[in-house]
């Protein structure tokens, strides 16, 4: 079953983006910010894809993409960032960080799924 | 109300404590960076949720007031006291609403003129509403001159091509796609997304120059570059290169360019990035966008308003002056203002309205749709009505906070039955009888409350099934198709509650279960259609509640189990003996699908896949505390039933003891204590046994399974607690048999979290910490101790 | 799986990820005249295509899959790179 990681400081973004994807059959685990993410996925879980929102407290989107990919069992799992249309600059810096992508808030459940079909092969 | 909405009101309560406290505090210490981000990131959470609502007025409001702390935040003006009012009555004023939201799920329809004003006040100080920023694809026109690189498409075929764009006078997009040499770590997958360009025409590989040698290849390290022509629109392929803009090229060209470009009439463009590198320097003139200009003005009239008040903190001028040089700049009449101070300030402002005037009246007046005031009805609350409450309804606790309550109510359990023991004291020990029949009162009142508290709290935890079940018809749906057969997918008793973490458990071994219905259960429509079935087969997922147990059961009506074929099979990998595959019953064989080692290379399929066998779906089960069983009828179905405990926070435990030590046996698996005289044991194949009405059950010793110093003694008959281990019974020597008490389980932790022979540990009323056996693991230690 | 590695002949099958690139390259480098057998493989990851084209096995079974069969089949097949 393929996995979702979504890390949000917001519970409601994280609801809504929860049942988008458990309807569509996917598992989900959730994060409230980077270092949770990062302790979970220290301890074990091996999600497929990664979403992650950037402004986040203690530990923001792109010090934890950028954190996430030096894991051996994570440099490529795609992983996308949740921006603001006004973000354009944290999209290209993203980019370098190691994101695959990104979704634009607040996001819509075709979008979601559209774009996960796109970067996960199989999906 | 949609819970959704729910949570985010819980939310932003939250939120906008946060907000206030945070501007309250950067008043007293300006400045901090720390304090402004969080700050910042609060109101950029609240916009970033508001989008999932349909409250506009919010979302643009928030978002005014994101933008100025981002300002803020970056260092590109200091916070004054003014900006500070501003964003305070902005989050009062959403306060107000968000209570409106409360009681009538909408926003009061007075929510666009109020939020109007503030958005301008709260723009102002950053030049005025956002100017939409043209997408930063560089958007290629029509008519593109050919690149270089159309030498990678086959000659003939563009010479084909370029007639026939003539003749129909349309166009072709043609794309290069140079990924770098990391961006398979970036989880790119070129080949992926060029798979998904619609209307593919042509796809050609640009291979290195030169390969590197065999032994020094980098198979990590992208070196292919694409190209390829597509009859797709120019947004279609945008949208799907979004992410890697700077890796592609795209052109759009008709049959003229492909020809000037076959007969070598153009120069090449070397290179054509600096192009459109040009067209962005362009000096910005004057804007002929009408939204823009109704922007400048709305700024230019704040801002007359604000130099009105006569303002001397030189801060807010400066970033007066700042909002009117943007605006003098998209009217296309720049000025430059030095030292700015009330009188030039007001000066300039008034010249450039009055260059502008064409049609303005209150500049301000268009952007603030007015709302006449018998539109609101007049039983309407106000929406600034400080009466009301965000999110009342609802409280956001922390699970852990839920789990300490019923630790608690754990302790108080233990507590209470203390006052058991003061009762028989009282009547013993200082004979009066009258004392512990007062005790006892007490007693049963403390009793009641305690149950009832116990019962509460558990129901915080509770679910409804439907949350495990809610995947499966998504899930049923994709994989009947994929495997092409035709399966009807029956929910039933979603209602039926249970605690979180059985349901959030049940997750993964149902969906085992559910695949492997639908991958080796359920037959293809032909082979149902030659037995005589319908084609449509049928999944019945159904949950029912049984006393303080939960019983979820998979059934189908696909081939069933054939015992003979699993008899065959386990004895085939030496799982039973050849007696066993003679006497063995049709039940007891199915039962073998459980068996570890018995899913094999046939079962995994790439559905089932992953190598997850029927064992791990019975060894997760068993570790919540439940049992899996299979019944299955050769050609008519297989039904898989679950049976969980409601809860896994009380758990009930026969205490036994060995050296002095107490240790706890879930009782769901105790079948019986026996004490045996120590003539009536037996020593078969250098295992002792019992023989209990017939029936011989091994008997393993405690104190040897887990290396502690304890010899029975000759001349006292053995306690043997014989218990049901994985439908096998199996006795267990130990000291002492001791009462059953409830218990709350909590995991292994410390040093013994990773001692698989305990489940977990429990609290006594004594105070001491009791060991929760995990009897398949004990056995296992049994069995290697010898 | 999505990998078989036989003696002579690799079996692709399914989707090909990235994991599966690292033990295709090195079949590819360790073989002598490889063969590898497409037929049930739905989607090759840049990264296998890009060994494919390097080591250039001989294509046993051709895709069954149409974008593989009808684009990315004929790249493997031909000789060498083109000149622009």
């Amino acid at each position: 079953m393929t996995t979702v990681m979504l890390v949000d400081d917001s519970a409601t973004m994280l609801m809504s983006l929860k049942s988008i994807l458990t309807k569509a059959g996917y598992a989900v685990e959730t994060a409230g910010h980077g270092k949770e993410a990062l302790d979970k996925l220290g301890k074990g879980v091996k999600p497929n894809l990664i979403i992650s929102d950037v402004n986040m407290p203690q530990m923001d989107g792109i010090t934890f993409v950028r954190e996430a990919r030096k894991s051996p069992g994570l440099r490529f799992t795609p992983m996308l960032m949740l921006t603001t249309e006004s973000e354009q600059a944290k999209r290209t810096e993203a980019k370098s960080a190691g994101a695959t992508g990104w979704l634009v808030k607040p996001v819509a459940p075709e979008q979601l799924l559209g774009v996960i079909k796109q970067v996960l092969p199989g999906a | 109300m949609n819970p959704l909405l729910a949570q985010f009101l819980a939310e932003a309560a939250d939120l906008l404590t946060q907000v206030d406290e945070g501007l309250l505090q950067l008043e007293r210490t300006p400045g901090d960076p720390e304090l402004v981000n969080e700050v910042f990131r609060a109101a950029h959470t609240f916009k970033g949720s508001s989008g999932l609502f349909d409250f506009p007025e919010l979302t643009k409001l928030t978002h005014a007031a994101e933008d100025l702390l981002d300002a803020v935040r970056a260092g590109e003006l200091p916070l004054d006291s003014g900006m500070t009012d501003d964003l305070l009555a902005t989050f009062d004023l959403i306060r107000g609403w968000l209570a409106y939201v409360t009681t009538e799920e909408r926003l009061p329809s007075t929510a666009g003129a109020d939020a109007a004003s503030l958005i301008v006040r709260l723009r102002a100080p950053i030049g005025g509403e956002v100017v939409r920023e043209a997408p930063t694809l560089s958007g290629p026109q029509a008519g593109d001159v050919a690149p270089a690189w159309l030498a990678y498409f086959d000659e003939e075929w563009l010479a084909e091509t370029a007639a026939w764009l003539r003749t129909t006078s349309s166009q072709m997009r043609f794309i290069r796609y140079a990924p770098d040499s990391g961006c398979f770590f970036r989880a790119e997958d070129p080949l992926h997304l060029i798979r998904q360009v619609p209307a593919l025409d042509r796809l050609n590989v640009i291979e290195p120059v030169e390969w590197p040698e065999a032994a020094d290849y980098d198979e990590y390290a992208c070196l292919v570059a694409f190209v390829c022509a597509t009859r797709a629109g120019m947004g279609e392929i945008q949208y799907l290169f979004r992410y890697v803009v700077d890796q592609f090229e795209l052109v759009d060209l008709d049959g003229d360019a492909i020809q000037r470009y076959l007969s070598g009439e153009i120069e090449i463009e070397v290179e054509p990035e600096s192009g459109t590198a040009e067209k962005q320097d362009q000096k910005p003139s004057s804007s002929t966008d009408p939204a823009l200009l109704a922007d400048a003005r709305a700024v230019l009239a704040a801002s007359l308003k604000a130099l009105a008040l006569n303002p001397t903190n030189t801060c807010h001028l400066i970033s007066l002056a700042k909002a009117i040089t943007y605006a003098a700049h998209a009217f296309g009449d720049p000025v430059e203002i030095q030292e700015p101070d009330v009188v030039t300030l007001t000066a300039t402002v008034t010249r450039l309205l009055g260059d502008t005037a064409e049609a303005v009246e209150d500049p301000v007046r268009t952007v603030v749709p007015l709302v006449a005031a018998d539109e609101a009805p007049a039983a309407e609350r106000r929406a600034d009505d400080p009466g009301g409450q965000v999110g009342s309804r609802i409280l956001k606790v922390d699970q852990e906070k839920v789990d300490h309550l019923m630790e608690l109510v754990g302790e108080l359990n233990v507590a209470k039955n203390g006052l058991t023991f003061l009762a028989g004291a009282a009547e013993e020990e200082f004979g009066s009888r009258a004392l512990a029949r007062r005790i006892k009162d007490q007693y049963s009142g403390l009793h009641r409350i305690a149950e009832e508290l116990q019962a509460s709290v558990m129901d915080i935890r509770m679910l409804p099934l439907s949350v495990a079940f809610s995947r499966f018809p998504r899930l049923v749906r994709d994989l009947s198709r994929r495997l092409g057969k035709n399966i009807e997918l029956v929910l039933e008793g979603e209602d039926t509650m249970a605690d979180k973490d059985v349901i959030e458990a049940l997750a993964d071994p149902l969906v085992h279960l559910v695949r492997n219905s639908l991958d080796h259960g359920i037959e293809t429509s032909d082979e149902r259609l030659a037995s005589g079935k319908p084609t449509t087969a049928r999944i019945t997922l159904t949950a029912v509640a049984d006393g303080d147990a939960v019983i979820v059961e998979i059934a189908d009506d696909g081939r069933g189990v054939d015992p003979a074929r699993v008899r065959r099979k386990a004895y085939e990998k030496g799982l039973i003996s050849e007696e066993e595959l003679e006497t063995l019953s049709d039940v007891d064989a199915v039962d073998l699908v459980f068996r570890p080692g018995f899913s094999t290379a046939e079962q995994i399929s790439d559905l089932s896949g992953r190598g997850v066998g029927m064992d791990a779906v019975r060894a997760s089960v068993e570790k919540l505390g439940g049992t899996v069983t299979m019944r299955s009828e050769l050609g008519i179905g297989t039904s898989t039933r679950l049976r969980l405990p409601l809860s896994m926070a009380v758990t009930q435990v026969m205490v036994v003891s060995v050296a002095g030590q107490r240790f706890g046996i879930p009782v769901d698996l105790v079948v019986e204590t026996v004490r045996v005289p120590v003539d009536e044991m037996n020593r078969v194949l250098h295992q002792d046994v019992v023989v209990l009405r017939g029936e011989v059950i091994p008997v393993l010793d405690l104190a040897r399974a887990l290396d502690m110093p304890w010899i029975p003694d000759d001349n006292r008959d053995r306690a043997i607690l014989i218990a049901n281990v994985g439908g096998q019974r199996v006795g267990l020597l130990v000291e002492q048999f001791h009462r059953e008490v409830d218990v709350i389980l909590k995991p292994m932790e410390g040093l013994l979290a990773y001692a698989d022979e305990f489940s977990g540990t429990a609290l006594l009323g004594d105070g001491l910490v009791l060991l929760v056996l995990n009897m398949k693991e004990v056995l296992g230690l049994a069995a290697r101790v010898g | 799986m999505p990998l078989e590695l036989g003696e002579g002949t690799a079996t692709l099958i399914g989707v090909v990820t990235v994991d599966e690139v690292e033990e295709l390259a090195g079949w590819l480098r360790a073989t002598t005249r490889p063969k590898v057998n497409l037929r049930r493989c739905n989607h090759l990851h840049t990264g296998a295509f890009q060994a494919l084209l390097l080591f250039r096995p001989k294509v046993s079974a051709a895709p069954t899959d149409s974008f593989l069969a009808e684009r990315v089949l004929p790249l493997l097949a031909r000789q060498g790179s083109e000149p622009p």
